[in-house]
């Protein structure tokens, strides 16, 4: 496929819209990171930083989806064209929707660094959002490249973002009944750990974009899930949701 | 859009518009100079034109009056019996009608003095002229008649100022005293000047009777000719051009024949004359001075003008019009004649109008072929013998009168150019208003 | 996506098609115009030919009635069947063929004739009507279906070219439909056409699908993708793509049809 429009200037705006889209993702990316890192170190001044940081984001949500809506109404895109706003824009809310979870976390954090630590969760949960940065960051990659396989390996890493917030629940459960006193930091940090868990899911939601914009087919769902487990009545009672 | 290929804000002389800058001072002189120009070549074209229709008109005009001798005349039954037992009748009438003169004058205190001879040279043969009258109307015996004689056609010429007392010698044909008994004539208030209705409804005369001459004939002759020539070549050259047009596959053998029709085009018409004379007179054997074996000759030479304005009035036509025709599933031939054809009409009507022009003016083809001048004796029978009966056509009429001695024969000429001219319009108007109808039906 | 097409491709059988092309060449002298195209055109379906100039999509189109047997120097190869028959067969008479398969061209080109000839014109050259009455009941009814009865209902002696562009356009359709064709092929009818005489043409063609097979060949990719259910994309001669038109627009196949459908190449 030739590479340039024969208008430049349409060449521009598309650039331009997934410029914004990368920017947002590398704010996004550096929220998770930081918002875990805040946890883990009990640093409320970088937890309000983060809270902070999602105005940005938010703002360019607004942006890019007023330049998708300007590009659609002027240059009607078609094909490749098309998909790549359409991607661009339900990335752009995942991305932001990914942000607001890094806020809550941040949020969750200030009101944990008053509470005893438990005891490896910040740890725990660290990993999980090293392994979802680490998910999106690919995911952003495959966009860039237009790399199905790649982002077809992220939706199955998601699975392991499964499986650690479920290994996380039953830890927490064990935790809560050990000592009802835990109870109130354990039910922040299942919340923390559920919305990680939730992020993956948006990740996977971006991969399931960049395969739609590089092969014009959305993945069937046949996407392997693990949350089976909390869900079975035999195992802890009732679920949360 | 920033497109760097495009100058961007190179300096020019001056910013304002209010200041002509001195490309577009330049540009302007020669759109003045060119208007200047287009100007002054039509001015030249109408001064020439004006010059032109001033000099025919001026030149014509005589043609149109003659000079008439109006004398009331009386013949009892006793003077034509006795006139008509002499042995040289038309002498004696010639003698009364000198009488009865010689009395009108000497009323009016005149005194003339003339002769039969001098009445000869002034008035033409009048005593053939009564004879004739009074034998084909016994009726009119005894009682008074009004006679407009003509009078010669050297008498005309000195009334209207082209021949002078001074100017001729005495011959028998004309006398400087006769001269004396027109002056005398006129002071009795005898002659008087007339419209020359026997130049516009008359025949060709002789050599020595340009007064008598009329184009009336030689206009029938040319008549029946663009009959022929339209009845034809209209519907040969239409023919052919939608046939070359519309239908024909190109190859060399249809590159040939166009290309052959342009060239009959530029064929020069006197070749055309000895063509009608070779094939028609003298191997299809048709008679010599007709205005068919004319019209025949005419027509070949109006086809290839008429098959090249109809082919281009027909290459005219959008071509959307032929698919839209084709379109709805009409057949060629219904597409040419129910759509292509009726648009093409009005071009193909002026150059059909144009050819017949062309062909009403020619004269070489015509002298070849024995239309000439003198041949215009009379009218024809009849219509169809109008194809066939000797005759001759406008043009070369007025090339016959125009080589002849006579120098009233050069006022004829003239007058006859100026019939051409009023025949030719009479075609042009009629074109006009053909070409409006069919323009009002789209 | 956004169409329904819950009428279309769901068991196509031989019964719905209408046009069949198998293997078409067509030659202009020694230019070869169209290679190989192959395509099975639906009934009751508007498909669309678009591709960049030059590409013969109109040529393709003008040999399925065959106009272009009218250039000389064309040359038509292979085979196309019209239910089954194949139309350029030797006992074949075009004008036969071309009332069956009417056309509409890309400039408005109404007869130099009132209205009501220029739609009465095929039907009395066919034979349709027999009498007065029944020409005039032919003539509204082909104008109602160009939807353009009520604007000319009072005025059917005025003349066809004093229309403004889009009603002579949809009085030239009116004039096609009034033959009571099978197939309408439409070459670019909309190109001389302000927006809103083409958003007016584009309705009718909708509303003439109900009972032809339409055939347009359009310069304009979302005219194509408003109007056709079926898209055919022609470059330098070759049938690239063809498929639903909701695929050829958000999913091309072929990258030379994502070039062009996307704006980069002519």
């Amino acid at each position: 496929m030739n590479d340039a429009h024969i208008a430049k200037a349409f060449d521009r705006d598309l650039e331009g819209v997934q410029a914004q889209v990368m920017k947002m993702g590398g704010l996004v990316e550096e929220a998770i990171r930081d918002s875990a890192k805040a946890l883990k170190s009990r640093d409320v001044e970088l937890a309000e930083q983060v809270r902070q940081g999602d105005r940005r984001i938010d703002e360019l949500e607004d942006l890019i989806n007023t330049q998708c809506a300007q590009v659609l109404a002027l240059r009607q895109p078609a094909a490749g064209d098309l998909r790549t706003v359409l991607t661009v824009m339900k990335i752009a809310g995942n991305l932001e929707r990914i942000g607001d979870y890094a806020k809550n976390l941040a949020k969750r954090t200030e009101v944990l660094s008053h509470m005893q630590p438990i005891e490896g969760a910040s740890s725990a949960i660290k990993r999980m959002s090293k392994e979802v940065e680490k998910m999106l960051s690919d995911a952003l990659d495959a966009y860039v490249r237009r790399d199905a396989a790649l982002a077809e390996d992220v939706r199955h890493r998601d699975l392991e973002v499964d499986q650690m917030y479920n290994a996380l629940f039953r830890e927490f459960l064990t935790f809560m009944m050990e000592d009802p006193r835990n109870i109130t930091a354990c039910m922040h940090l299942h919340f923390i750990a559920k919305n990680i868990e939730r992020m993956g899911d948006h990740v996977t939601s971006v991969a399931d974009q960049v395969i739609y914009l590089a092969t014009g087919q959305f993945p069937d769902e046949s996407r392997p899930k693990d949350n089976q487990s909390i869900y079975r009545v035999d195992s802890v009672g009732e679920a949360e949701e | 859009m920033t497109d760097t290929s495009l100058p961007q804000n190179a300096p020019r002389g001056s910013n304002s518009i209010l200041a002509t800058d001195a490309r577009t001072k330049k540009r302007n002189a020669a759109e003045k100079r060119f208007r200047a120009l287009g100007m002054g070549a039509i001015g030249i074209g109408l001064f020439f034109l004006i010059v032109l229709f001033t000099t025919i008109i001026r030149s014509g005009a005589p043609a149109f009056t003659r000079t008439v001798v109006d004398v009331q005349f009386t013949l009892t039954q006793a003077q034509y019996d006795e006139a008509e037992g002499t042995l040289f009748k038309t002498a004696a009438y010639a003698d009364l009608f000198i009488a009865q003169l010689g009395e009108i004058l000497a009323e009016q205190d005149v005194a003339a003095d003339f002769d039969a001879e001098s009445i000869e040279r002034t008035l033409g043969k009048v005593g053939g002229t009564l004879r004739e009258f009074y034998r084909a109307n016994e009726d009119q015996l005894d009682q008074p008649v009004n006679f407009s004689l003509a009078t010669s056609s050297r008498v005309d010429g000195y009334l209207k100022g082209r021949v002078t007392l001074e100017g001729i010698e005495d011959s028998r044909f004309l006398m400087a005293s006769d001269l004396d008994l027109v002056d005398e004539l006129q002071a009795a208030g005898v002659i008087k000047s007339e419209f020359n209705w026997p130049f516009i409804t008359g025949a060709d005369s002789g050599v020595d009777n340009p007064g008598g001459a009329g184009i009336g004939a030689s206009v029938v002759g040319s008549f029946f000719m663009m009959l022929v020539v339209l009845a034809l070549a209209l519907p040969i050259g239409v023919a052919a051009s939608i046939y070359l047009e519309e239908f024909a596959v190109q190859n060399r053998f249809t590159d040939l024949i166009e290309v052959n029709i342009s060239n009959l085009a530029a064929v020069p018409s006197i070749v055309f004359g000895i063509l009608g004379l070779a094939v028609f007179i003298q191997f299809a054997g048709l008679p010599q001075s007709a205005p068919l074996v004319g019209g025949l000759v005419l027509t070949l030479m109006t086809l290839p003008t008429i098959i090249i304005s109809t082919r281009a009035a027909l290459k005219a036509v959008p071509p959307s019009i032929r698919e839209a025709a084709l379109g709805v599933g009409a057949s060629k031939m219904q597409t040419v004649f129910h759509h292509v054809l009726p648009l093409a009409m009005p071009g193909i009507l002026t150059g059909t109008i144009i050819g017949l022009a062309q062909a009403l003016g020619e004269t070489a083809p015509l002298l070849l072929i024995g239309m000439v001048g003198f041949v215009a004796r009379g009218y024809p029978d009849g219509f169809l013998t109008g194809f066939t009966e000797a005759n001759s056509a406008m043009p070369a009429q007025i090339y016959t009168w125009a080589a002849r001695a006579d120098a009233a024969f050069y006022d004829k000429a003239w007058g006859g150019i100026i019939i051409l001219l009023i025949f030719l319009m009479f075609m042009n108007i009629l074109a006009v208003i053909l070409r409006r109808r069919f323009e009002r039906r789209w | 996506m956004m169409k329904d097409n819950a009428d279309e491709r769901i068991g196509v059988d031989a019964m719905d098609i209408k046009f069949a092309a198998k293997d078409v060449q067509v030659y202009y002298a020694d230019n070869h115009a169209i290679k190989d195209v192959s395509v099975d055109i639906l009934d009751k379906t508007v498909t669309a030919f678009i591709g960049p100039s030059g590409c013969g999509k109109s040529t393709f189109l003008r040999s399925l009635n065959r106009m272009n047997d009218t250039i000389p120097i064309c040359r038509v190869e292979g085979d196309i069947r019209l239910d089954g028959q194949d139309i350029n067969a030797p006992e074949v008479d075009p004008v036969q063929l071309r009332a069956k398969v009417g056309m509409v061209f890309q400039k408005p080109n109404p007869f130099p004739k009132s209205i009501y000839d220029n739609v009465a014109y095929g039907p009395r050259i066919h034979g349709l009507a027999r009498g007065k009455a029944e020409l005039d009941e032919i003539v509204e009814k082909s104008l109602r279906r160009a939807a353009i009865w009520d604007e000319v209902k009072d005025r059917l002696d005025a003349a066809g070219t004093g229309l403004s562009g889009g009603q002579q356009q949809r009085l030239c359709i009116a004039r096609a439909v009034a033959t009571e064709p099978e197939v309408l092929l439409m070459d670019e009818p909309c190109s001389a056409l302000d927006p809103i005489a083409t958003a007016q043409v584009e309705e009718l063609i909708d509303e003439l699908r109900q009972s032809y097979s339409v055939i347009i060949v359009t310069h304009s990719m979302q005219q194509a993708a408003r109007v056709s259910q079926k898209t055919a994309f022609f470059h330098l001669g070759n049938l690239v793509e063809y498929g639903d038109t909701t695929d050829i627009f958000t999913n091309p196949r072929d990258t030379r049809t994502e070039s062009y459908i996307t704006g980069r190449i002519g």
